[in-house]
């Protein structure tokens, strides 16, 4: 009796962890389609993320190097007068290229997407996309901004938009998603006044009723844009 | 008699310890599942956001702005070693390249380089369309643009006005010829997608490309100081 009290409590622990594998065996077979999705989602996020702290650290990069030239220059320029008129050249276009950061009057401009299913088409119209960005940058640089930042990427001359559903990429990324901050430096009052003018970005304003989209915006005696951390690259481009 | 209740004692643990021990095991097995089940379902849930196309959009995207860094890191790094290398004449050297570069870049020099012609002729068309040809083609490889002999940079702006589309002040009613300057593969592919939609288009007569091995882009853009911002 003694001997066997502990085999049948044995037994009935081993029996217990059986039917217990058993039934988690059994109810994830029944996932076993939208598991193997997952799996494959699951490769894809993680080379997304990967990607995402390559890129991260390549700008990092590109910041300190900038940095580390702007210095060796400044010792040059001040050993040369020659020197010292080049750079200021340079500087005066790195500027108006986005490579230095400014600061001054402006504006700000909040773009939250509506909420979810606000869109009962599913089209996802509640969703700021990447040509609502360009809209409103454009917008901004017609009215007189001078610099623009979308959610802290500034905006060079060679800056482009892309993106899918509720994704916006600006030039090498990477995706921004609402709510997305828009800072613009220049003509406070021109901008201001474009921003409210019930004609512009005319898809935004329709959504805005239709899908709860919403578009915050404020003056500032004193916005500060960043310099541009990507790549101002053109390879295929040369002076005529 | 010492024996008795010793083994009384064991006898009592033992019955006690077997029912605990099987609710330990009946336990963890159900933590066990629990785990498992709950790991998978919340896996799923968050992944339903995200579906494979802006997934593989985003691998796409990213892999290629990577590769963009990558350059821009080279040429800073050659940049560097040749400010290392020695005084004034190599920071001369550096600057004068970098000055070159951005005017390029800024649109204030005329510029050649391979590329593509589209040409769209339609009745109807709007800033916000020629705004959206001219970012898919920057975003598309292009690194010079111009439409209708105007030179556009992000910046310069494309404004809807009662005469029509204006670029940089300047009047642009189609039909509009644009040219861009830049990785040609690219642009071939982009201009592409763009033709074929601008076709299904009701408003859009004709629009066709071609990729030319060499073009020229006069143009240019006046700069603007800055009135406002203090860099």
């Amino acid at each position: 009796m003694g001997r066997a009290q502990p085999l049948s409590t044995a037994l009935v622990a081993l029996v217990a962890l059986a039917v217990g594998f058993l039934l988690a065996g059994q109810v994830k077979a029944q996932l076993l389609t939208p598991s193997n999705q997952v799996g494959r989602n699951q490769a894809l996020i993680r080379s997304v993320q990967d990607l995402e702290r390559t890129n991260q650290a390549d700008r990092a990069k590109i910041e300190a190097l900038r940095a580390e030239i702007d210095a060796l220059e400044a010792q040059a320029a001040s050993q040369s007068q020659a020197t010292q008129g080049l750079k200021n050249q340079v500087a005066d276009l790195r500027a108006h290229a986005g490579l230095t950061p400014l600061h001054g009057p402006g504006v700000e401009v909040d773009m939250t997407s509506g909420p979810p299913g606000s869109d009962p088409s599913g089209q996802n119209r509640n969703l700021i996309t990447y040509q609502d960005v360009q809209d409103l940058v454009n917008l901004l640089f017609a009215s007189g901004a001078e610099g623009v930042a979308v959610s802290g990427r500034r905006i060079t001359p060679l800056s482009a938009f892309s993106g899918s559903e509720g994704e916006v990429i600006v030039d090498q990324g990477p995706p921004l998603f609402s709510p997305i901050k828009i800072v613009a430096v220049g003509d406070r009052n021109s901008m201001e006044g474009a921003l409210g003018d019930p004609n512009s970005l005319p898809s935004l304003r329709i959504r805005e009723i239709q899908f709860q989209l919403t578009l915050g915006v404020r003056g500032a005696p004193d916005e500060s844009l960043p310099a541009f951390d990507g790549s101002l690259e053109a390879p295929h481009v040369g002076p005529a | 008699m010492s024996a008795r209740p010793s083994s009384r004692r064991r006898q009592r643990s033992h019955s006690s310890a077997g029912p605990v021990a099987v609710w330990l095991i009946a336990l963890l097995v159900a933590l066990v599942a629990t785990v498992q089940l709950r790991s998978q379902a919340e896996v799923e849930r968050s992944l339903i956001q995200a579906d494979p196309a802006t997934l593989a959009f985003s691998i796409d995207q990213l892999s290629r702005s990577n590769d963009e860094l990558e350059a821009q890191i080279n040429d800073l790094t050659q940049r560097r070693s040749q400010l290392h290398s020695g005084g004034s004449a190599a920071a001369d050297l550096a600057l004068q390249a970098e000055l070159d570069q951005l005017r390029i870049l800024e649109g204030l020099v005329p510029v050649h380089g391979p590329g593509v012609v589209l040409m769209i002729d339609a009745s109807g068309l709007t800033a916000l369309d020629l705004q959206d040809a001219l970012n898919n083609l920057a975003g598309g490889g292009g690194e010079a643009l111009a439409v209708n002999d105007q030179r556009v940079v992000a910046g310069v702006p494309i404004v809807q006005t009662a005469g029509g589309v204006t670029v940089g002040g300047t009047l642009t009613p189609p039909p509009w010829t644009i040219v861009a300057i830049g990785d040609t593969n690219r642009l071939a592919e982009t201009s592409d997608a763009m033709t074929q939609q601008l076709r299904g288009d009701r408003r859009v007569r004709q629009a066709t490309y071609r990729v030319e091995s060499d073009i020229v882009i006069r143009a240019v853009v006046t700069e603007r100081p800055f009135v406002y911002g203090v860099p």
